[in-house]
């Protein structure tokens, strides 16, 4: 029931994130006086949404796995982001929150875009009024991987076939999309802003819809879509490729447990682990299917 | 909360500018710059058709232009620059730390204050794969990236199972009864699709004894052992069947962090399970987390820290710890709650001999001293002898319970063992010097790890390298495989220092001690054919099939021939066990065909059936390699294989190189 209820607030406050970042469009449905308002809204909207969101989600993390991992791999993202300032802006990160997200699921990667963003951003001192667009955006980019649909895995044991490979083709054509449409989104709240106006290409408040939407594609064929974007996508899927099967691999081997979930009584006996995934545990054991078979029990007590 | 950092200020100074230049720049190239002023370049205007009627590029650039452009960017630059003010004074991250002990936004606080603790081990990692990927002659973006991820996930999970134990996110706290530690009756024990690991599960254990599980490794002393912690019904997925009761609660109703407080745990790898920057931190974690007073809790941290001789620790950063140190300090961190319960898993696995006999001393003086229950799994059984009140041997499915005057089996075998291989082994032919070490010296900083070492091997010897922890036999076979300074290292007339990473490989190859670091691909048989391709056609057989021969399954591995075999070959290289997983390590470093492999600790946390057949490989490795060198601080393992020993310490060694002393 309460994951329902979170599952509609998550979807909300997307929608409401989203209405925030097109605020140059609907400004021009408002009446002329609300117009120079529509800015200030936006800005406040967003940072409200995600303070919103990090509330609801929290109670729904505190586990200790959960909050470990959350901690570990923010901490990977923004390395990589960090290092990745040096290198004319080659952002690797979507690697880790797309092949995250796909493992452990929208609100895991959902909170993993946002953690890294506030990590990247309390090292390096970036926080401002951009931050928090910033972690919606890459919050959706880890939270899509996980709404991509599911590819049924293969079975422990049997060689590797190609439905691992189709899983990874998927993701990169997610990566590539992501890439660009990451792009889109991001120029779309601060293009007012950065282009000013007095330009051919600036946004009007006044002026018809398609028409700002044809100056918003000039500016952000020109600022990122070419160059950024198209780096980000080449990287992508670059290393998606690469380390994709190996890093999955590893993620899932770390099953994030059901939060909150009460201590398994009924034994599972069936022969198969469930959903294909590889079991973990901590000791040098080479794993339970080493065990001799043992004899049937007195199913009375199971 | 506040602290003035330059850095922000000044990167929000070049975005300010680099804003207010890119406005200027947007209304050139966009037909806006004209307006007021000199005209200084007189551009045309090149109007653009379709849906992008009304935009027209370039145009007349004139300075009144230019400078409206310039100063309708001042507003928002000033925000820039405002925000960089706050950046650069304020400190977030204080904030966060405060705000992970109690309130609306514990768990998104601690992944962060998590995040920040986690970079200098991140760092650590990098460092440590690079080293890895250079001695596999691999240089490819997977080689560094996947074992720095696996390793950053092996973390995480330590750290959670830490946390977990420790009564994080606990809702309730469970009260304990201190007559009944641990009641068992017909439990049974294993994961899904595994069948029972463990059954017939019937014992109690009383407080103020001392309790050691014993068996071989992979034959479930962990999960035995996490059965009482709860570990393994709650977080590593386990099915439990049959009663298990801990201070008389139902263990499979109660999660760990429930009964955090009279249930303390000491996991196996103490230094990825720390939470916190500093030893008080870490030790107060259990306290701070339930949110007792900060000074009682730094009452109760001074209390441990005194009982177990630690006080000089309690400053430090958990960093700079040794080995012996770090598992008293995991030790204080279990023991902060009182427990009545006291689970430790293999703390002897990474000390040396004067550090295990401390770790012994504190926990039998826990059990008979302070009444707490004490349980260890460990196959390091001799040293518990004269501690231990009780066994319980792990044989098959079975676990037995060996009461006071009996003697578990393996610590007869392990000693029948030691008796009848402390033979000289097969005496080296006469050969002649197959490498030279010449005047060798590694500084750390400004510390000298190795002084000036000079020696030699011939071809056919097996050298153990003895010596404590920290007597830089690491870092003395780190110099010999990947060699800087030039003529220090010879094989076999060739100077290794001048080679490159893929041609050294023929002469020299290292093992490492996180030998788990040269792993990288999702299943054995990858791993297997990647070491392969780097293989000159010709040297001999494949990976795979030295990898078998290694394990002593015969050759025919690839092929199917066996089916457990071909059954590893599918395995994720680190679900093997652990001598399978060196095995495999020793099969890939040996595809080169080097004249000299060199093995760093090959026994650390391997069981007596495991060090055979480690040991083994080695011979059979020797035969390939023409020459051995292993480091190890295992005495008996040193001689039941060596032809010759070396011992070191404080970074020189102390003895010529002389036949095995009996």
């Amino acid at each position: 029931m309460r994951a329902r209820w979170t599952s509609w607030l998550l979807a909300g406050g997307s929608l409401l994130a989203a209405a925030g970042f097109a605020w140059p469009f609907f400004a021009s449905a408002l009446p002329e006086d609300a117009r120079a308002a529509a800015p200030i809204v936006a800005f406040a909207l967003v940072p409200a949404l995600i303070v919103a969101l990090a509330l609801t989600l929290d109670r729904e993390m505190y586990t200790a796995k959960t909050v470990a991992l959350l901690g570990v791999l923010s901490a990977v993202g923004a390395a990589v982001r960090i290092a990745g300032t040096g290198v004319g802006g080659v952002e690797a990160v979507f690697i880790l929150l797309i092949l995250a997200g796909r493992a452990y699921g929208a609100r895991f990667g959902f909170l993993l875009g946002l953690l890294t963003i506030a990590v990247s951003s309390a090292l390096w001192g970036g926080f401002g009024p951009w931050t928090p667009f910033q972690m919606f955006a890459c919050g959706w980019v880890g939270a899509g991987a996980a709404l991509l649909p599911r590819i049924r895995t293969p079975r422990i044991g049997t060689p590797r076939n190609g439905t691992a490979r189709l899983e990874i083709a998927m993701l990169v054509a997610y990566g590539i999309a992501s890439s660009y449409l990451f792009g889109l989104v991001m120029n779309l709240w601060f293009w007012p802003f950065a282009v000013g106006s007095g330009t051919d290409i600036s946004y009007a408040a006044d002026a018809p819809l398609g028409e700002n939407l044809a100056s918003f594609a000039l500016y952000t064929l020109v600022t990122s879509t070419l160059t950024w974007d198209t780096v980000r996508a080449i990287t992508t899927t670059i290393g998606i490729v690469l380390v994709g099967p190996a890093a999955l691999a590893a993620l899932r081997r770390a099953k994030l447990g059901k939060p909150g979930r009460p201590g398994r009584l009924v034994t599972p006996r069936s022969t198969s682990l469930p959903g294909g995934g590889t079991r973990t545990h901590p000791s040098t054991a080479p794993g339970a299917a080493a065990a001799p078979p043992t004899a049937p029990r007195p199913s009375a007590r199971a | 909360m506040l602290r003035l950092r330059m850095a922000p200020l000044r990167s929000a100074a070049l975005l300010a500018v680099a804003f207010v230049a890119l406005r200027v720049v947007y209304r050139v190239v966009f037909g806006g710059a004209s307006g007021g002023g000199a005209v200084l370049l007189d551009l045309p205007r090149i109007p653009l058709g379709g849906p992008f009627a009304h935009i027209a590029l370039l145009g007349p650039v004139s300075t009144g232009g230019l400078w409206n452009a310039a100063q309708s960017a001042l507003p928002f630059s000033a925000v820039i620059l405002a925000f960089g003010v706050l950046n650069a004074v304020v400190d977030v991250r204080r904030f966060f730390a405060r705000g992970a002990a109690r309130g609306p936004l514990r768990a998104l606080s601690r992944s962060l204050v998590i995040a920040w603790a986690t970079f200098p081990a991140l760092i650590a990692s990098v460092r440590r794969v690079h080293t890895a990927s250079a001695l596999r002659g691999e240089r490819s973006i997977p080689a560094l990236l996947v074992p720095v991820f696996e390793q950053t996930v092996e973390r995480a999970l330590c750290l959670a199972a830490s946390m977990e134990s420790r009564g994080f996110a606990a809702a309730r706290t469970a009260p304990g009864v201190c007559q009944r530690p641990v009641v068992m009756t017909d439990a049974a024990l294993g994961f899904a699709g595994g069948g029972w690991q463990l059954e017939g599960l019937t014992l109690s254990l009383a407080p103020g004894t001392l309790t050691v599980i014993t068996g071989s490794t992979g034959s479930g002393k962990t999960s035995l052992l996490h059965s009482m912690s709860g570990l393994f019904q709650h977080f590593h997925d386990g099915g439990q069947h049959g009663v298990i009761e801990v201070g008389g609660l139902d263990r499979a109703a109660t999660p760990p962090r429930e009964t955090a407080g009279f249930v303390g745990l000491v996991s196996q790898n103490v230094r990825l399970s720390f939470v916190a920057e500093t030893v008080r931190d870490e030790i107060g974690f259990a306290l701070t987390v339930r949110g007792v007073a900060a000074v009682i809790v730094e009452q109760r941290v001074h209390e441990v820290a005194a009982q177990l001789q630690i006080e000089h620790l309690q400053g430090r950063t958990v960093e700079a710890l040794s080995a012996g140190e770090a598992s008293l300090v995991a030790i204080g961190a279990a023991l902060i709650s009182q427990p009545i319960l006291l689970l430790v898993d293999e703390p002897l696995a990474d000390l040396d001999a004067p550090a295990r006999g401390r770790v012994v001393r504190v926990l039998d003086r826990l059990a008979h001293e302070a009444q707490v229950c004490v349980v260890v799994a460990e196959h390091n059984t001799r040293e518990w002898e004269s501690a231990a009140d009780a066994w319980l041997e792990i044989r098959g499915t079975d676990v037995r319970t060996l009461g006071p005057g009996e003697r578990p089996s393996a610590l007869i075998a392990a000693e029948r063992a030691a008796r009848t291989t402390a033979r000289p082994a097969t005496p080296a032919g006469p050969a002649g010097p197959l490498a030279g070490i010449r005047h060798l010296t590694v500084l750390h900083g400004t510390e000298l790890a190795v002084d000036d070492v000079s020696f030699e091997l011939a071809a056919g010897d097996r050298v153990a390298l003895e010596g404590r922890n920290g007597a830089g036999k690491s870092s003395l076979l780190r110099a010999i495989a990947l060699p800087s300074a030039r003529g220090s290292v010879l094989v076999a007339g060739q100077d290794v220092s001048l080679l490159r990473a893929g041609a050294r490989r023929a002469f020299v190859a290292l093992v490492p001690e996180n030998f788990d670091d040269l792993l990288f691909a999702v299943t054995v048989a990858e791993e297997c054919s990647r070491a392969d391709r780097q293989l000159k056609p010709g040297n001999g057989p494949g990976t795979a099939a030295r990898f078998a021969d290694l394990l002593g399954l015969g050759a025919g591995i690839g092929a199917g021939a066996n089916a457990g075999a071909a059954h590893l070959m599918q395995q994720h290289p680190r679900d093997l066990s652990a001598g399978e997983r060196l095995c495999l390590v020793m099969a890939i470093q040996l595809a080169a065909g080097p004249r000299v492999l060199l093995v760093d600790e090959p026994t650390r946390g391997l069981d007596p059936r495991a060090r055979e057949l480690v040991g083994s490989a080695l011979v059979r490795a020797s035969s390939d390699a023409s020459a051995v060198l292993f480091a190890t601080h295992d005495r008996d393992f040193a001689r039941s294989l060596a032809t010759k020993t070396l011992v070191m310490a404080a970074g020189r060694l102390t003895t010529e190189p002389a036949l095995v002393r009996p």
